[in-house]
């Protein structure tokens, strides 16, 4: 056993000091050798007989030698070391092809390996909390308001969280919008000077439900949840660090939040989010007690569960929507076809990237086989013209197992230098990637390099070679005789190149394909009319802390005090605010009766927003009908404005001036009729891409709203606009901030932020993909014009004008291009239609979309070709047979 | 047969090697082959270079030690020694062999008869 290791370790230590003992080893035997001499000397021959007869009697020292290289170390690794440096000094020597290829790769490996950092941060990873699979979101869905996954009612989660006996417990939350970005904003002041930060509001057992524990202090009890009870705080890690200094004496500590004192509790681990790291510190919800019994109208608390042990997602569902007929029998009058939707916590968070990141990485992969295929082609490509240092070789003994061995070592040290490229480019990606498109991803999720994504580089590293090494190695192994280095491997090298070419072909015509749908998706939708006029407007949103402010006068009184103030500003042309800006969504909503309607027939969903009377004429919203909102609509005057969707769903396109809505159901008949007093243009809401549903504006007098956003129309430029919007508003009240700046530019830039990271990247990968294949159209031909410069010579020569050898090299180009055009387009389809979901005013099979695809990848095919077939036409016939 | 002459078992060889080094001490490869050719009375006639893959397995597995001295001739040359471990090993050996041949000897009698 002992002398078995000892051997392995005489083995292993040989490997590294090979030159030394082969140099040994040369002078042992040059020793032997002479005392052999030496011996046959004293015995009569002469110094030339004796050497010879030395050299017989020892027995061929160069085999000897290799067979004591091959005892004394590790063969297979020996010769793998051979290969490396061997791979190593050829790659050297051919520093151009060593650079196209390892750039090739590189980028092909970046691009991938960046791709699966992004659907490693957005999919794979694991949530930062216990048993984090076991975590499920309950939202409500109710197909008479056409909700599909809406927050729930608290009173709803209270009967849920009584009834259910599949979940350890569910905890409730609220202030977060619908991409998980905290709206609530709080002001901390530290040393005086208030800083903004956003957070969550809870229930007290969300911690006990995402089971976590905090770094320091404790989280909050249930009985914390209500008010009264409810002045704590624990503080997310980065928040304890940059607003707090780290201040290890933190728990325990009364800080002001928004005027009001509360307890630091607890600080959570670094790498603790809920649901991301928007929020940056949680507090109890505080609500009364009695609002888990009796508010069963409004919706707006999201939930998290955790499933009991040995309950599956199927069974909760189950026993959910049970528990949810239930509570449609006892309240109808609220539950009516009011559903649950079940879904796992880390789903429902990744659903609206899911779509984006799955095709993207789709994409690059495909992109990654046509990056291998041109290497392939590559490979072969200077396997033809390294057929007579193969034949050589294998005239010299070098076995066909060897050979392919040592080309396949040779595509390994490539693709190992490549994947050490892609990496360096993959860890700088994401990071680049998301500050050109900060929404682009969903926002608990941050791509970076880790564990897994090197293994996965590492992967491809390996699994490439494979793909782009091994047919290469195979076919120019096959060179057996110096005779055959001319003709046979070269037809068959062609057909496989030709053969590589046309997949490439095919598989950018998909690429190609897609990416034109996208990019005439977000044509269409940059052509969208946002129903604003957004140059030359900037908005911002102030936040009244409730403390200094509590009733709904004094907000008001300062909103329109606040507004005054900045009108007068130099330059600026009209001031207006809104409980919410254009494409932010709406205020809230609601159900709402139209007067003279059927007694059942309401209508729900109306949406809210309550403004100041210039907000329309500072966003550029045209008046369609009756009049605009002035001052004198006040509290109680119950007068609004209504969008043209509303007049068109609701009034059925009856005049809707002087009509009257109820914001409630016909039943509720203490609340107010309102009268409709004008008619604005559709401004977007959600989106680009949405439709825009009825809405109603009501002036801010009658209903108030914190915050509100500011908009202002100025010429001024936006820099000094809001500098001196800042120093007026902070003349008003010294703790008021501005947030949420921005120009209204951007606004509509950036909602369809999404589309354009999308869209670009696919364009980018498309386009890459474009390059290679005319890149491996043209290494193709021409290799063929270079082989056959003899033939072309002789045509030229006896005639044949050269536009017709133009032809010539065109039509053997352009033969691969079109057999991949023909599968392209037969695989297309079925590809495209995976990506319906993102597509924007284009069906998948758009023609325009396909005829365009084609045209493009014609036209680049042609210049791969025309550039050979050019050469073609200016061979030399003299110079062409001379060569030969 | 002359092939059959060269033909020895590879644990033949080595236990040679082991046993000449005990014999006379340390001693360099072209000495070790002398010695096992002039033993034998050239029954066994060895290409002197296969001396040295023997030489390497016994270095392998620590039998032997190895180091650079003059020879009598004045030549640089390598000298290898037996280890402690080398002449345990040769002791067993050498049992073992004594063992074996002692059977096989009985074996060819019997089949004589």
């Amino acid at each position: 056993m002992l002398t078995r290791l000892h051997v392995i370790a005489s083995r292993i230590r040989a490997v590294f000091s090979g030159r030394a003992l082969d140099e040994d080893f040369d002078r042992e035997i040059r020793s032997h050798l002479a005392m052999l001499t030496d011996d046959y000397i004293r015995r009569g021959m002469s110094a030339d007989e004796a050497r010879r007869a030395a050299i017989l009697r020892f027995g061929g020292p160069v085999a000897i030698k290799e067979q004591h290289r091959d005892d004394r170390g590790l063969p297979l690794v020996d010769a793998t070391l051979q290969d490396v440096r061997y791979a190593l000094r050829t790659l050297r020597k051919n520093a151009g092809f060593t650079a196209v290829v390892v750039l090739t790769l590189g980028v092909g490996i970046a691009a991938v390996t960046s791709m699966f950092t992004v659907v490693r941060a957005v999919l794979l990873r694991p949530l930062p909390y216990g048993q984090p699979e076991r975590l499920i979101e309950i939202s409500e869905t109710n197909p008479l308001k056409g909700w599909t996954h809406t927050v729930a009612a608290p009173a709803n989660i209270a009967d849920w969280r009584a009834r259910n006996t599949v979940f350890t417990d569910i905890a409730a939350y609220v202030g977060v919008d619908d991409r998980g970005a905290s709206q609530l904003e709080r002001f901390l002041a530290v040393n005086g000077e208030p800083q903004p930060v956003h957070g969550l509001a809870t229930t007290g057992n969300l911690f006990d439900v995402l089971g976590v524990r905090p770094l320091l202090g404790r989280t909050f009890t249930w009985d914390e949840t209500f008010e009264g009870q409810d002045r704590v705080l624990v503080l997310a890690y980065g928040t304890w660090q940059s607003v707090f200094g780290g201040d290890p004496q933190i728990v325990g500590r009364t800080v002001s939040l928004s005027g009001r004192g509360v307890t630091v509790i607890g600080v959570m681990p670094r790498d603790f989010f809920f649901p991301n790291r928007t929020v940056q510190f949680w507090s109890p919800i505080g609500v009364a007690p009695d609002a888990f019994v009796k508010m069963r109208r409004p919706h707006w608390m999201a939930t998290v569960a955790r499933l009991r042990p040995n309950v599956t997602l199927a069974q909760a569902r189950d026993q959910m929507r049970t528990i949810a007929a239930e509570l449609e029998r006892t309240y109808p009058d609220t539950n009516t076809q009011m559903g649950v939707r079940l879904e796992a916590l880390h789903d429902i968070m990744a659903a609206e990237a899911r779509p984006t990141v799955l095709m993207l990485f789709g994409a690059v992969s495909v992109l990654f086989v046509i990056v291998c295929a041109n290497v392939a082609g590559l490979q072969i490509g200077r396997g033809a013209s390294r057929l007579r240092e193969i034949a050589v070789r294998r005239a010299l003994g070098a076995g066909r197992g060897r050979l392919v061995r040592q080309l396949l070592t040779e595509a390994f040290v490539l693709s190992i230098a490549g994947a050490a490229l892609g990496v360096a480019l993959a860890a700088i990606a994401p990071a680049a990637l998301l500050s050109a498109a900060p929404t682009a991803l969903p926002l608990f999720a941050s791509p970076r390099v880790d564990l897994a994504v090197l293994l996965f580089a590492a992967a491809l590293a390996i699994v490439a070679p494979v793909v782009f090494g091994l047919a290469p190695a195979l076919s120019s192994s096959q060179a057996d005789r110096l005779t055959d280095r001319r003709d046979a491997p070269t037809r068959r090298t062609t057909a496989a190149r030709n053969l590589l070419v046309a997949c490439e072909v095919a598989l950018s015509v998909v690429l190609v394909t897609g990416s034109m749908l996208l990019i005439r998706s977000l044509i269409h939708l940059q052509q969208v009319d946002p129903g604003f006029r957004p140059d030359h407007v900037v908005s911002f949103k102030i936040t009244l802390a409730r403390v200094r402010y509590p009733k709904s006068a004094d907000q008001v009184r300062v909103f329109a005090d606040l507004e005054q103030q900045l009108r007068a500003l130099p330059g600026v042309d009209t001031v207006g605010a809104a409980s919410t800006l254009a494409l932010r969504g709406y205020t809230w909503t609601g159900d709402a009766t139209v007067e003279g309607r059927d007694p059942n027939d309401y209508e729900r969903e109306l949406r809210h927003k309550s403004v100041t009377p210039d907000y329309f004429r500072a966003m550029g919203i045209p008046l369609i009908a009756g009049r605009m909102l002035t001052e004198h609509d006040g509290a109680g005057s119950n007068v609004a404005l209504v969008n043209e969707t509303l007049v068109r769903k609701y009034l059925r396109g009856a005049d809707p001036i002087g009509r009257r809505i109820r914001f409630g159901r016909p039943t509720d008949k203490d609340d107010p009729w309102t009268t409709i007093v004008g008619v604005v243009g559709d401004a977007k809401q959600d989106g680009m891409d949405k439709a825009t549903q009825p809405e109603v504006y009501v002036p801010y007098a009658e209903n108030s709203q914190n915050p509100a956003t500011f908009v202002m129309r100025s010429a001024v430029d936006t820099e000094s606009l809001i500098s001196s919007a800042r120093q007026t508003v902070r003349a008003v009240d010294r703790d008021l901030l501005l947030t949420d700046v921005t120009t209204l530019n951007d606004l509509v830039r950036d909602a369809t932020g999404d589309e354009r990271f999308r869209t670009t990247l696919l364009s980018l990968f498309a386009g890459v993909a474009l390059f290679l294949a005319a890149l491996g159209i043209y290494g193709v031909l021409a290799y063929f014009v270079c082989q056959r410069s003899r033939e072309l010579g002789i045509r030229l020569a006896l005639g044949a004008r050269p536009t017709s050898v133009f032809s010539l090299v065109v039509r053997e180009g352009m033969q691969p291009v079109a057999a991949g055009v023909i599968v392209g387009l037969i695989a297309a389809p079925g590809l495209t239609g995976t990506i319906r979901s993102l597509l924007f005013g284009v069906t998948p099979l758009d023609p325009t979309t396909y005829a365009t695809a084609i045209t493009t990848l014609a036209a680049a095919a042609l210049i791969a070709c025309a550039l050979p077939a050019a050469r073609a036409m200016r061979v030399d016939p003299l110079v062409a047979l001379r060569d030969e | 047969m002359p092939d059959d002459k060269s033909e020895i078992l590879q644990g033949t060889l080595d236990l040679m090697v082991l046993q000449t080094l005990d014999a006379m001490g340390p001693l360099h490869g072209y000495g070790i082959a002398r010695r096992i050719e002039q033993i034998s009375e050239d029954v066994l006639q060895l290409n002197q270079g296969t001396i040295y893959a023997a030489l390497l397995r016994l270095q392998q597995r620590r039998w032997i030690s190895s180091s650079w001295g003059t020879s009598d001739n004045n030549r640089k040359a390598k000298f290898y020694s037996l280890t402690k471990a080398g002449r345990r090993q040769l002791a067993t050996e050498a049992e073992n062999w004594h063992r074996v041949s002692s059977v096989i000897g009985r074996l060819l009698r019997l089949s004589e008869r």
